[in-house]
């Protein structure tokens, strides 16, 4: 999994490319660490091209949530594919985030 | 301006510039000591503010009234702080917080709430000249509400200092319109403990068990969420795939109960009885077959309603009118819909009879 981070003013974007499972997220927790210390500003998760999110996954993105509640950010999760969006539903997670398509 | 003092007057002004480093750290020590005492007993209010008397001020008093002091220290308002709070309430228990800070002067301290007569209207505030341990001089802490200083605030700028003498019919006004805003703090007030009445009673009545007395609103839903209506539910889905649960606010679901129908706490409490099994049944179908071992609090929630507007007919528009709710409107709620209803369609709920 390869994880590009891109900041354009108070907008901070990951893209996320390829799979979010168990054996990638611990190098993922550690490259999303600019968002967790910019966690006050725009965070735009971006998933256009990510193919699959597993519970640890799940557990980075909520880390990011809370950091952005605690700092007055606020996170938007971007252009999920179907499946992913299913796994956050399924968990109770879709409506703790901002969603869009592009 | 320049202004004429007497030898009297300019060694007061003279002790004044001495000691002001002296009133500047205690203004911000009292400040300090009373936002942080108000803070620790619950007492929101609308600011808390201090400031030193400038020089020109005082020397204005000085030359206006000078020999009345024999020094400095019979100068009470060269400290100054005001508390504003927004309940008529809430500036007795300041002042009793000052009361427990400070040795409150009682000779010089003046409660002008009580000055005017029973058919007279105008300032009011609670004066208090305070001393503290190991600083020579007192100091003032005015207590008002934010009407009260409204008042005070544009009768002072419009016609006090304005320097030409106030018509009457502006007097009659200004005191007119501090016998409304009398009135209004009062009845801020009453609302206030009304709501309080209405909470405490809302509370009695979740604990005691008697739901169907409780109106559905955000006060007795919040009360209800913390009797934890869903951890059992919750836990039973959870257990699928031992599965940590993360908990989160679940009142996004008040608007979709009361969307439901539900109008009383008792109605939810039926829903949650005549729907679990339901719920319980679409959360193995979803994560039956999956490793996800984490779900939010608001699983069961989500899979009550689900399974209840399934169950009433509601279909996919119902569900699609759920996720609006839960998550805004969006195209992308249409698609999870008709997926739910795709995964349910089997489950034996659907085709149990009533």
């Amino acid at each position: 999994m390869e994880v590009k981070i891109n900041q354009v003013e108070k907008v901070i974007t990951a893209q996320f490319i390829g799979r979010l499972d168990t054996p990638a997220s611990l190098e993922v927790s550690r490259q999303v660490q600019p968002l967790i210390d910019h966690a006050d500003l725009t965070v735009v998760l971006d998933c256009s091209q990510m193919e699959y999110i597993s519970s640890s996954g799940l557990r980075i993105f909520l880390t990011i949530r809370k950091a952005a509640s605690a700092r007055g950010g606020r996170v938007i999760i971007r252009n999920m594919n179907e499946d992913i969006r299913k796994v956050f539903m399924m968990t109770g997670f879709l409506n703790l985030f901002e969603v869009e398509k592009a | 301006m320049t202004r004429t003092l007497d030898a009297h007057c300019e060694a007061i002004l003279e002790e004044y510039r001495q000691h002001l480093p002296q009133f500047e750290s205690v203004k911000n020590e009292v400040l300090d000591l009373l936002r942080s005492t108000l803070d620790g007993a619950g007492i929101i209010v609308a600011s808390v503010e201090a400031r030193v008397k400038a020089e020109g001020s005082l020397a204005g008093k000085l030359e206006l009234k000078g020999s009345k002091y024999s020094s400095l220290a019979d100068i009470t308002d060269i400290l100054g702080l005001r508390v504003i709070t927004f309940y008529i309430d809430d500036v007795d228990k300041v002042a009793s917080a000052v009361e427990r800070l400070f040795e409150v002067d009682w000779d010089e301290s003046v409660d002008k709430r009580k000055i005017h007569e029973i058919d007279s209207f105008g300032y009011m505030s609670l004066h208090y000249i305070c001393r503290k341990k190991g600083f020579p001089y007192r100091f003032e802490i005015q207590m008002r509400t934010v009407l009260q200083h409204a008042w005070a605030n544009l009768n002072h700028d419009t016609g006090y200092k304005s320097g030409v003498e106030v018509p009457r019919e502006y007097l009659r006004n200004m005191s007119r319109l501090a016998g409304m805003l009398e009135m209004a703090d009062e009845q801020f007030s009453r609302i206030r403990t009304e709501l309080n009445d209405y909470r405490r009673r809302v509370q009695a009545l979740v604990a005691s068990g008697n739901l169907d007395e409780v109106l559905l609103d955000g006060d007795s839903f919040r009360n209800y969420l913390s009797l934890n209506p869903f951890a059992k539910l919750n836990k039973r889905i959870a257990a699928v795939n031992q599965a940590e649960i993360q908990e989160v606010s679940l009142m996004g679901y008040l608007p979709v109960f009361k969307g439901l129908g539900c109008k009383t706490l008792g109605d939810i409490a039926k829903l949650i009885k005549d729907n679990s099994e339901a719920a319980y049944q679409i959360a193995c179908y979803q994560i039956g077959l999956t490793d996800l071992d984490i779900v939010s609090s608001s699983i069961g929630p989500q899979h009550l309603c689900t399974a209840f507007i399934l169950r009433n007919g509601g279909g996919r528009g119902g569900l699609k009118y759920m996720l609006d709710i839960l998550n805004g409107p969006s195209e992308m709620n249409e698609e999870m819909a008709a997926f739910l209803v795709e995964q349910t369609k089997d489950l034996p709920f659907m085709h149990a009879s009533e």
